[in-house]
């Protein structure tokens, strides 16, 4: 069994992700990963060049740390691994990479789809969309809540 | 005492003030919100820390110490 829970400040290249996942999954049937990519477009409409993820030194790598660990605890896998972006993100890069191998498939599926769920609503970092009208804040939407309540 | 404020927080007042130490956390944030109330809300609801750890409201903030306001994250 093993955890990864990382914070990166660089940018995040999820072919090097999946390898370092797929090579501690030896024993494995399965590896599920999602890769979350910054958005050029928002909600509304209006084009985004970038997405700014400001972060706590200490906070937020815990709380993805934590979710990571939730993960490990609740699901039947053996290895989980959360990248995640801070920083300047410009449209169209990889923001997250979060990945899981299990036995079997299921399992897989399962646990990235929690890991994504509470990331999206529980990770410590403060969004902003940066575009030719200026910076807007992001906060979790009434889906994310509601797909967050899932997992109880 | 200094006070680090994050997202929408550091935006609207600054990523870092100092205040005068002797405040309870409850205290500073009322001090805050009625200062700039765009963000009285956001203040609000946000969490304390001091050290890394979440603090409640009467705890008072010593003279070295940093007070952190953790706005409502927006999640990853």
């Amino acid at each position: 069994m093993s955890v990864t829970a990382l914070l990166e400040p660089q940018a995040l290249d999820p072919q090097l992700e999946l390898a370092e996942l797929t090579e501690a999954a030896r024993g494995d049937g399965a590896i599920v990963t999602f890769v979350g990519l910054a958005r050029p477009e928002s909600s509304s409409g209006e084009a985004v060049d970038a997405l700014v993820l400001e972060h706590h030194p200490t906070l937020t790598r815990q709380s993805i740390e934590d979710i990571a660990v939730g993960c490990a605890e609740r699901f039947d896998v053996s290895h989980v691994r959360v990248v995640h972006r801070c920083g300047t993100v410009p449209a169209g890069e990889p923001i997250v990479f979060a990945g899981a191998a299990s036995i079997h498939r299921r399992a897989a599926f399962d646990a990235v789809d929690y890991l994504m769920d509470r990331l999206k609503t529980e990770a410590v970092l403060w969004k902003r969309e940066v575009g030719d009208d200026g910076t807007k804040w992001i906060e979790p939407t009434e889906g994310d809540l509601v797909d967050r309540e899932r997992w109880g | 005492m200094r006070i680090r404020l994050y997202g929408r927080l550091a935006d609207a007042i600054a990523p870092e003030i100092g205040l005068a130490a002797g405040c309870s956390v409850g205290e500073v944030r009322e001090l805050l919100a009625a200062e700039h109330a765009a963000v009285a809300r956001s203040l609000k609801a946000s969490r304390a820390v001091i050290a890394d750890s979440f603090v409640g409201e009467e705890r008072i903030v010593g003279e070295s110490e940093k007070l952190e306001f953790l706005p409502p994250v927006s999640g990853g």
